[in-house]
């Protein structure tokens, strides 16, 4: 449907003019790719190098010999694996949360009227606005109140708190976009408001739901100051304050680091592209019609 | 039995609100209140609270040689960083807002370093552009661009700049998708009428494109001034804020403050600082938001 609507002024070159213009459109898009992908080729050619070729005076774009190996000693030479759960239980504990205490203040907030509900609204719009790092201190002394200082546990209720404004945000706008007709038919037929909200509502929202999971898991996968900061044992690091281990004070190793990193980095890549889409029009619907 | 039920349905909003609101006090509100107490507070090095001490941290950090230039620095870069980023990040959406083939493929790269961890990203960076391995010198030679390496970063400033390119590299793919979503809901109407009316291509992107995106771009601008405002990885990963302060933000000061030099005290009134920078903008965007809310409904 909106398809249509985007065909702005170049449809089909007829013009010597238009045809320029298209060449000009097609120039613009192929030298932006490929400064968006620079870094991603340098982390891959480097990642194949040996360390001698990284550190020689001529240095080389590609690989004089492509060094395969390196995607397998990385899990040697470091507790990649662990590292990489770490990331996984972090980012999925983290999700879980966020969306479990989300959805209901976002159902409360699309389809119910109370006292204190732009106040409300008001506070995660504000809550937002406070990024972790600023209050570091006061999480890290909250932290140690709670014995939650090199935990996971820790890392996912942070996580989770910082993440739940996106959540509701995400979710309310999913839910405002759902006409409430069929859940007041679900009550009619003897459902109470919890049965409605997951029998009717949440399968028609699944698609703004999967959306949230998603960019949230993103979040916390990619998250470093804080884990950098309450995480003290090597074996609770996260992947991305993990990978800097083979960032040393005399040495980088750089293979190492980017083969790693491009561990890290390729799932995410294939699930942000999976949601897209949906993430943008989300965050125009949550956020700018309210 | 019936005013029990009555008082039941009154609660009931918020009931469905409390775990969230559970969450969001201990994790966000209880450090907020932390970081004001400590910011007043004599802290030891070792973290332990000796009571009110008033202004003193505040007096301290202020006062301090090096903060002028801190806050200078954190406002260059969230001016340049957002600035150039809405620039791009609009340009960027109007080109691929246009037919083309290959536009599914163009705009999933565009995704890539917005889905990239930033401490990866500024990492690649770093390797980019070092005087003596850098990948950037040995493209340029190997171009026969350059006669022998070149050092991108002989001053801060240079590194500082470098910093500020990572940051637009990372910002302007939330603008464009932002940008995009805007675009994607003008009525293709307006257009045509514009053009029976003989508008230039200009006209058009001034007097149509540009007021019908501007709900977009503030929410995508404000959201980035605080990103950009806080954000931490990049700086910290390519110079920690070296040589002496020079490419430091507020937000690498305080963590250096906090936690190689043990004064929390004088860390915590520099986040209560940029905390009040914030909450500026948090109002501005509260007052913006709201209104938006009110008008909908």
């Amino acid at each position: 449907m909106s398809r249509q609507k985007e065909e702005m002024v170049i449809k089909k070159a007829k013009t010597p003019k238009q045809k320029a213009l298209k060449i000009c459109l097609y120039v613009f898009v192929i030298l932006m790719a490929l400064v968006i992908l620079y870094p991603y080729l340098v982390m891959f050619t480097t990642a194949l190098k040996s360390r001698a070729e990284i550190y020689a005076a001529e240095g080389t774009v590609f690989p004089n010999t492509w060094l395969w190996s390196n995607f397998t000693d990385i899990w040697s030479k470091a507790p990649l694996l662990r590292y990489f759960l770490n990331s996984v239980i972090v980012a999925g504990g983290s999700t879980l949360i966020a969306i479990l205490c989300g959805i209901p203040a976002a159902y409360a907030l699309a389809r119910m009227k109370f006292k204190g509900q732009k106040f409300f609204l008001g506070l995660v719009i504000v809550s937002q606005m406070f990024s972790p790092v600023v209050l570091l201190i006061g999480i890290y002394r909250v932290m140690l109140t709670l014995h939650m200082t090199d935990s996971l546990l820790g890392l996912i209720f942070i996580n989770a708190a910082f993440n739940q404004a996106f959540a509701i945000w995400l979710l309310r706008g999913a839910f405002i976009s759902i006409s409430p007709d069929m859940e007041q038919a679900a009550r009619i037929d003897g459902c109470n408001k919890m049965q409605a909200m997951i029998k009717v509502l949440l399968p028609m929202a699944a698609p703004g739901i999967v959306t949230t999971l998603i960019f949230i898991f993103i979040n916390a996968w990619n998250e470093y100051t804080i884990a950098l900061t309450l995480i003290s044992s090597d074996l609770n690091k996260p992947l991305t304050v993990g990978i800097t281990i083979f960032n040393g004070y005399n040495m980088i190793e750089w293979q190492y680091l980017f083969a790693a990193s491009l561990f890290a980095t390729i799932p995410v890549i294939i699930l942000f592209m999976a949601i897209e889409k949906h993430l943008v029009s989300g965050l125009a619907s949550g956020g700018v019609k309210g | 039995m019936k005013k029990k039920k009555k008082i039941l349905n009154l609660l009931e909003p918020y009931l469905w609100l409390l775990p969230s609101m559970l969450l969001m006090a201990i994790f966000i509100l209880v450090p907020i209140y932390e970081v004001f107490r400590i910011s007043l507070s004599k802290v030891t090095k070792a973290g332990v609270i000796k009571g009110f001490i008033g202004l003193a941290n505040f007096e301290k950090v202020l006062g301090g040689s090096a903060f002028p230039m801190v806050l200078k620095n954190t406002l260059v870069w969230t001016v340049v960083v957002v600035g150039l980023s809405t620039l791009i990040g609009f340009i960027l959406a109007i080109v691929l807002n246009n037919q083309f083939r290959g536009r599914k493929i163009a705009r999933a790269i565009v995704v890539f370093p917005w889905a990239t961890s930033l401490i990866i990203q500024a990492g690649v960076w770093k390797f980019i552009i070092d005087t003596d391995y850098g990948a950037l010198n040995t493209l340029l030679m190997r171009l026969g661009i350059l006669e022998k390496s070149a050092n991108w970063t002989p001053t801060p400033g240079a590194y500082f700049a470098w910093e500020c390119w990572v940051g637009i590299f990372v910002t302007v793919p939330f603008v464009m998708f932002c940008v995009l979503s805007g675009l994607q809901s003008i009525d293709n109407a307006y257009y045509e009428a514009a053009t029976v009316d003989g508008a230039t291509y200009w006209q058009r992107l001034f007097r149509i494109t540009v007021p019908l995106v501007k709900p977009s771009l503030t929410v995508s601008t404000v959201l980035n001034i605080i990103y950009v405002f806080n954000s931490f990885p990049i700086i910290w990963t390519i110079t920690k804020g070296d040589p002496a302060n020079h490419t430091d933000t507020l937000v690498t000061y305080l963590y250096k403050l906090a936690f190689y030099n043990g004064k929390s005290g004088e860390a915590a009134a520099v986040s209560v600082v940029g905390f009040l920078i914030l909450c500026v903008c948090a109002s501005v965007y509260m007052v913006i938001s709201l209104r938006k809310e009110g008008g909908d409904e």
